[in-house]
């Protein structure tokens, strides 16, 4: 029987070979591609006209909201996987107490679902 | 034309000694780790019971797990095959013909010629971008997907990372793409990888938690996070039938994991040209488009396939090795026929779909798995 640090290893080798079957597919047109460099085809993309103005963009993110309303719920995921491993555990008791803490979490949901909708707000 | 020529042949011999050189480093490194545990003699030239026994043994190490079978070579042969079928599959369906050259036979070379074509493509790197983080992106994105593999068992023998915990793994590791898709956008200094590369983000983000809450059903109904344990709960009856809305909403979440159609705003090719791979040229887009994306397709489908399908159980006379890459290729097929069929969705209804619908439905799944499971059935 293994341990976890073993398997954490065998993922890591995984990934480890797909570095390595992937950097020899950078190196490999650096040898043999043709090579002509001119000006248009070192800027940056824009469907025909010179590029002006910053790439970086600093955007007004209409949708926030829901970026945030991720960090709430992705803990709560997590919480409802340690409910879901230990069910028969928890028993009846339990599922009501996992209701309870979701119905609780729906209102916010809710909140938030009908404020991110207002244009005028972001 | 000569100088060409030369020029040309020169490149080749210096890309054969390259491979050479490359190929003796990894066979040292592959001796280095699994020679001293296996028999190698030089009789095994001339006796080939022996080479046998040596290829069995071969098969039986961590080191060709990671590399043939369900590792790397395998996903990215899958790979090639899923973007053949795909090109064919949509043709048929737009009334069109694809690949139709390659191979005498409806184009089946078509993969090799790509990939050729793309290796002696001129890689355009623009002089605007953060270099470093522009080319690690790529390589990260093909490191991410394969490092899911790792705990994806396709039999019980084949797999590599017995993990227990290996649904959790494969969401950890899932989890780095939106970071990635954003490294690509924002070190290319461009404006439509930007865009995308914010829509890329919101979208992956947004569809990942009904993921994981659809993903929970089965943990409910099996009360165990490794994916060997979870099948094998299943050869009575396969989970699709005791969480259907579950395994729908699975299904559409990873469509838009995959920015695959009625979801591909992050690639929305009239508006934003290419999305967060706009830049992205020669074989760095190769490694994205051509292997990332459909290992990350693989993956998902062998994921629908191990959690609501059976995985590997199915009637007795084929292999089991058959049945899961059988069942896996026909979720991957349903996960590309969308493609042809549906427009595109705008990026509010978007988001506000996966919150307001996937979200509740992914629940009410959830708590009535919870009330059989209380219930007293035992998978």
């Amino acid at each position: 029987m293994r341990g976890m640090g073993s398997d954490l290893l065998l993922i890591l080798y995984t990934a480890g070979f797909a570095v390595a079957a992937s950097v020899p597919m950078l190196i490999i047109p650096l040898i043999i591609a043709p090579k002509k460099p001119n000006k248009p085809k070192e800027t940056q993309y824009e469907c025909g006209q010179i590029p002006s103005g910053a790439g970086k963009l600093s955007l007004m993110m209409q949708y926030y909201a829901y970026l945030l309303m991720f960090v709430a719920f992705d803990v709560m995921s997590m919480f409802l996987f340690a409910w879901g491993t230990s069910i028969s555990n928890a028993g009846l008791g339990g599922l009501l107490a996992v209701i309870l803490f979701i119905g609780i979490l729906l209102i916010p949901l809710a909140f938030t679902l009908y404020h991110a909708a207002r244009r005028e707000l972001w | 034309m000569i100088r060409t020529l030369i020029g040309f042949l020169i490149r080749i011999v210096v890309l054969v000694l390259v491979i050479l050189v490359l190929g003796l480093i990894l066979i040292s490194a592959a001796y280095y780790l699994i020679g001293p545990s296996l028999p190698i003699t030089p009789s095994m030239l001339i006796n080939p019971q022996e080479a046998l026994a040596f290829t069995f043994a071969l098969m039986d190490t961590d080191f060709f797990r990671i590399v043939v079978f369900p590792g790397f070579t395998f996903v990215a042969l899958y790979a090639a095959i899923a973007g053949l079928w795909e090109r064919k599959l949509l043709a048929k369906m737009q009334l069109r013909v694809g690949p139709l050259y390659a191979g005498k036979f409806e184009g089946i070379l078509q993969p090799i010629a790509d990939v050729m074509k793309l290796l002696s493509k001129e890689l355009v790197i623009p002089k605007v971008v953060d270099r470093f983080f522009f080319i690690l992106a790529p390589i990260l994105t093909v490191t991410i997907a394969t490092a899911a593999v790792a705990v994806i068992p396709v039999t019980e023998r084949w797999v590599i990372a017995r993990s227990d915990v290996g649904v959790l793994v494969i969401f950890a590791v899932l989890a780095f793409f939106p970071l990635t898709a954003l490294m690509a956008a924002w070190s290319s200094n461009s404006r439509y990888p930007m865009l995308g590369g914010l829509r890329a983000l919101h979208q992956m983000v947004a569809y990942e938690i009904p993921l994981i809450l659809s993903v929970l059903t089965p943990v409910v109904l099996t009360g165990s996070l490794n994916l060997l344990d979870i099948v094998e709960k299943q050869s009575s009856l396969w989970f699709i039938l005791l969480a259907p809305i579950s395994a729908l909403t699975f299904y559409i979440c990873s469509l838009a994991e995959l920015e695959r159609i009625p979801f591909d705003l992050p690639e929305a090719e009239p508006e934003l040209v290419s999305g967060w791979l706009t830049e992205y040229g020669g074989m760095n887009f190769g490694l994205i488009l051509g292997i990332a994306v459909y290992i990350k397709l693989y993956v998902l489908s062998a994921l629908f396939t191990l959690l609501f399908l059976g995985g590997w159980l199915g009637p007795q006379p084929l292999p089991p090795e058959f049945w899961f890459i059988f069942k896996a290729f026909i979720v991957t097929t349903f996960l590309l026929i969308p493609r042809g069929v549906f427009p595109r969705l705008r990026i509010d209804l978007l988001l506000k779909q996966s919150w307001a619908r996937y979200f509740i439905l992914a629940l009410i799944n959830l708590v009535i798995a919870a009330a059989v499971v209380l219930g007293g059935f035992k998978p």
